[in-house]
């Protein structure tokens, strides 16, 4: 694990002030898109099939940060489309970082090393660029379905290492990933010198150019179980050690959709991050309106049923942490030892 | 024609429809990724992203960002007399496939640079 202690306290200190509030569903990470515009047409991305005059079209900072208080969830992720396409990212970051909330920025990296050069980002401990790398060179490349965009990335982050900043990666796997090539990944990943990574299966959306790939939840727990069964120390992981045992099949987790919350210019996004089933005025109509028993694994739903991504389950993990002793130390254990 | 354009809904004009019909389009243009042009019963017609809708809503509505870049718009049921599909679906897979193309294109020539 990899977490920052300060950002591990306050993720543990806001959970446990939801228990003592008998919060039955609270929110961990709000996922804000400010925008749907990308530089890339990744084979597995469902985010950005608009006509051009929604991709035009961004939310205002005020938007962004009127449903950041509205949420209260103390870690914000900024996907998108390419958040560095923002106009007004780095006003919309320090404005975050001011508010203390944990900001992880996911990038494809492309802009990067220009925008860090244009200095519109300052080093802060509630900073993190989350670079989007599905793999070594040749796999990535593929994923992003453009040549040269993992050099570029790794530009970026070298950058952003060198200039102080937090860097963690974010990788998504599809079917045919092989075992052997991400642990070498993982260990190129620690040797350019990042905080943490982040791993999860892909979620076959319906709107996705590529619909072959995704992984079934068998294929997964091999997947996952040939990957981390045997850990290096010094594979570091900015993410629950309890959903990558979910992911190995050591957990029967169920989904918590309203764990990360989805926010973007169409309003709260239902159910999830991943699905869109129509969307809710208000972060408050989400939470009470939405039909929650439609979702998850055991729901029957069909779009759940293979799903095991990290912003349904990740949630769970932390949950379940704080949920029971045996949670508790099998989270200790894991962060203590490294082992999965 | 390849499947992700037979599986599309890009063109298709249903005609005038009411009730369970109108819901079933509205569904379909919810979930469409191209624009499509509202028509109402007075007969303006509006063209936009069909965004959002709320069937079980007091007045079940659809929302829709006009192409012209204006503010959303929300739209009873009741006024509207039919939806067609005039905008590009943008999720017919094209870009996949180009991509692909391109890579066996690329693939093809490695071997004869290599000579």
């Amino acid at each position: 694990m990899s977490v920052p202690a300060s950002q591990m306290w306050t993720v543990a200190t806001y959970v446990l002030r939801q228990k003592l509030r008998r919060r039955k569903r609270y929110p961990l990470v709000l996922m804000l898109e400010p925008l749907f515009r990308c530089n890339l047409a990744c084979a597995g991305c469902g985010k950005i099939q608009y006509p051009a005059h929604i991709l035009k079209k961004h939310l205002s900072v005020d938007q962004c940060l009127a449903a950041v208080d509205e949420c209260g969830a103390p870690m914000v992720s900024i996907p998108g489309g390419e958040p560095l396409m923002y106009p007004d990212i780095g006003r919309l970051v320090k404005e975050l970082v001011a508010r203390r909330k944990y900001v992880y920025l996911c990038t494809n990296a492309i802009l990067l090393k220009e925008k860090l050069e244009a200095g519109i980002f300052e080093p802060s401990k509630y900073l993190s660029f989350s670079v989007h790398m599905d793999g070594l060179k040749p796999e990535h490349d593929e994923a992003v379905c453009r040549e040269g965009v993992f050099d570029g990335a790794v530009a970026g982050i070298r950058e952003a290492l060198r200039r102080g900043f937090r860097v963690t990666t974010n990788t998504t796997l599809f079917d045919g990933a092989s075992p052997m090539r991400m642990q070498m990944f993982f260990d190129e990943m620690m040797d350019l010198g990042v905080e943490g990574m982040m791993v999860s299966p892909g979620y076959s959306y319906s709107k996705a150019p590529d619909q072959e790939h995704f992984l079934r939840r068998q294929k997964t727990n091999e997947l996952f179980n040939k990957m981390l069964s045997n850990p290096k120390r010094r594979w570091k992981f900015n993410q629950s050690p309890l959903f990558l045992q979910f992911l190995m099949g050591k957990h029967d987790f169920e989904c918590t959709p309203w764990g990360n919350p989805t926010y973007n210019m169409f309003g709260w996004q239902r159910p999830c991050y991943l699905l869109q089933e129509g969307y809710a005025a208000s972060f408050k109509e989400l939470m009470e309106t939405t039909r929650w028993e439609h979702y998850g694994h055991k729901s029957g739903n069909e779009k759940c049923k293979d799903c095991m991504v990290h912003c349904g389950y990740e949630p769970t993990a932390v949950n379940y942490t704080f949920n029971s002793w045996k949670g508790f130390k099998a989270t200790v254990a894991a962060t203590v030892t490294g082992k999965l | 024609m390849t499947v992700e354009q037979e599986r599309s809904l890009e063109g298709w004009d249903p005609g005038r429809v009411e009730g369970p019909d109108l819901a079933f389009v509205v569904e379909r243009a919810f979930d469409y990724r191209g624009d499509v042009t509202v028509v109402h019963r007075d007969g303006r017609e509006v063209v936009g992203y069909l965004f959002n809708r709320d069937v079980d809503a007091g007045e079940p509505f659809a929302q829709l960002f006009p192409r012209d870049g204006a503010d959303a718009v929300t739209i009873p049921y009741a006024d509207i007399a039919s939806i067609r599909f005039t905008g590009r679906d943008t999720a017919a897979g094209s870009s996949y496939a180009a991509w692909l193309r391109s890579r066996e294109a690329v693939k093809a020539t490695k071997p004869a640079s290599r000579a």
